[in-house]
């Protein structure tokens, strides 16, 4: 309980400017009578989750769940496959030479241009949405981690050369343990991509989601679930941002968090 | 002369070459497995598509192409603009910097491109809508990175020049604004990626026009080819303007080796 305290404590300001924030949206839409199709109030919005009436009409759960599992599934494979890939690029130099060129032209590219292309191959559902977050979020943690294992010192490594240290233990006690806050770093940027690449994927084509949702009262010009959905993906997105800052701060306790500076 | 280009082709070979085979490959895959061309085109066919008039879908390729490029210039010189004046104005004055940087790096941590449905429905159709929603998507990162950089100065130096009575406008020239511009390009390649991302998830959701346009129009009646070639053309813009950047880059910061990729 203490503990709670000292974290509602530390983010007391946060929580200030998200309240002030609502507060001002709410009086704004009361003062100046702005039309509801346009600007809903935040109070109307809420309603739209939390009153049964109206949320009966918007199966919450299911879309919640379906957007939540699209984003955490992507990211696992996004996280296990980037990691590896990036591995195996340090490992050997052979894989290094095709794979770098092929990374390199990929990065810059606006991946999520291909989203309906996979919708297309795959059919709707989970599985082309999760496949769409992987592309999006891969190629930045492939390359954080990349970059992480190879920026150790060349002192260190002529010096356990010198000791007959074997590549597997270069690579466990060296070069990842290095590598930690530069796969933290990417990680963070893929959380976000991973929840851009689920909704886009769910705006193109899904018959579930918060995406589809968006898309659906779009249609119907309905704005306080859309701005419903719009709370619920930030705070999803939030959440996996969170929970990777506090892995971060679990796994490196010696590194302050280079977020924010 | 000579020897100069031979020394960028040296140098660039990697990626053309990568292209190069990549092509190949997907051409003979496609070939030799049979493929259907509902489910993958060869990169012939897709090319056709392109520069040859078809019996079936008929797209003015330069109608949509010239869509596309206008949103994507258009928001990558907006957003540029206003990220950095917006940027130097936090750094100007600490209150800004203190009321607006945790806003901006809180809302860079959000899925920004969902409140693209919103930003259509309040602005209807069209190419401004567009742009509308590449600058959000790309705004925040600009802002942030330029941010940082105007801030991340040499403690020492700035006690120097102070100790020497330069004014705040001196120390704004002649150091935090050099100091920044390897942080600026640096936003200002992610700006040129995301603000295609931006012109092309907006064509997506709604537009009458555009390669976004096109690939969504094509995915409906199950017509590959297009989609192909609007995602090289998409791929075409998203180098290029990256490839202006990197190239501004140079020119303006001749001594300052850029740490894109090094992998």
């Amino acid at each position: 309980m203490k503990k709670f305290g000292a974290i509602v404590g530390n983010h007391y300001k946060k929580l200030l400017a998200i309240f002030a924030f609502l507060l001002i949206w709410q009086l704004v839409v009361m003062l100046f009578g702005i039309k509801e199709f346009i600007l809903p109030s935040p109070i109307k919005t809420f309603s739209y989750l939390f009153i049964p009436e109206l949320a009966a009409q918007y199966d919450w759960p299911r879309h919640i769940g379906t957007t939540l599992m699209e984003i955490l599934i992507g990211f696992t494979v996004t996280a296990i496959v980037g990691i590896l890939v990036a591995v195996l690029m340090t490992w050997s130099s052979v894989l290094k030479y095709i794979i770098k060129p092929i990374i390199t032209l990929f990065y810059s590219l606006p991946k999520i241009a291909l989203a309906p292309l996979f919708l297309l191959w795959f059919g709707y559902g989970i599985i082309p949405n999760v496949m769409i977050a992987f592309l999006v979020a891969f190629f930045p943690i492939v390359i954080n981690t990349a970059v992480g294992l190879n920026a150790v010192e060349e002192d260190l490594l002529d010096l356990v050369h010198y000791l007959h240290a074997s590549k597997w233990q270069v690579l466990v006690k060296i070069r990842l343990p290095n590598a930690l806050p530069f796969i933290f770093s990417g990680f963070k940027i893929s959380a976000t991509l991973c929840v851009v690449g689920a909704i886009v994927g769910e705006f193109i084509a899904s018959f579930q989601g918060l995406g589809f949702v968006l898309k659906q009262a779009q249609g119907l010009m309905d704005t306080p679930p859309m701005f419903a959905s719009l709370i619920l993906i930030s705070i999803l997105g939030l959440s996996l941002f969170g929970f990777i800052a506090l892995l971060e701060q679990w796994v490196m306790p010696w590194q302050q968090s280079r977020q924010n500076r | 002369m000579m020897e100069k280009l031979l020394d960028i082709f040296k140098r660039n070979y990697q990626t053309p070459l990568v292209i190069l085979i990549i092509f190949l490959i997907w051409q003979f895959a496609v070939m030799l497995f049979n493929v259907r061309e509902f489910i993958l085109p060869s990169p012939l066919a897709t090319l056709a598509h392109i520069f040859v008039p078809q019996p079936d879908a008929n797209y003015n390729w330069t109608v949509h192409l010239s869509t596309t490029i206008y949103e994507v210039l258009l928001s990558f010189a907006i957003t540029s603009f206003v990220g950095i004046v917006i940027a130097i104005i936090m750094a100007w004055s600490r209150l800004m910097n203190d009321l607006l940087l945790p806003v901006f790096v809180f809302i860079n941590s959000l899925p920004t491109i969902a409140i693209a449905p919103i930003i259509t429905l309040w602005f209807g159709y069209g190419i401004l809508t567009n742009v509308f929603i590449a600058f959000l998507v790309s705004f925040f990162p600009v802002v942030v990175n330029v941010a940082v950089g105007l801030n991340k100065v040499d403690e020492d130096l700035l006690d120097l020049v102070r100790y020497l009575h330069a004014s705040k406008w001196q120390i704004f020239i002649k150091i935090r604004i050099p100091n920044s511009l390897p942080y600026v390009f640096a936003g200002l390649k992610i700006c040129s990626t995301l603000c295609v991302v931006g012109a092309i998830v907006g064509e997506f959701i709604a537009s009458d026009k555009g390669l976004g346009y096109i690939i969504i129009n094509s995915q409906f009646t199950m017509d590959t080819p297009p989609i192909f070639a609007s995602l090289i053309l998409i791929s075409v813009i998203g180098v290029v303007l990256s490839w202006l950047v990197s190239f501004l880059e140079k020119i303006l910061m001749p001594w300052y080796r850029s740490e894109t990729v090094q992998v």
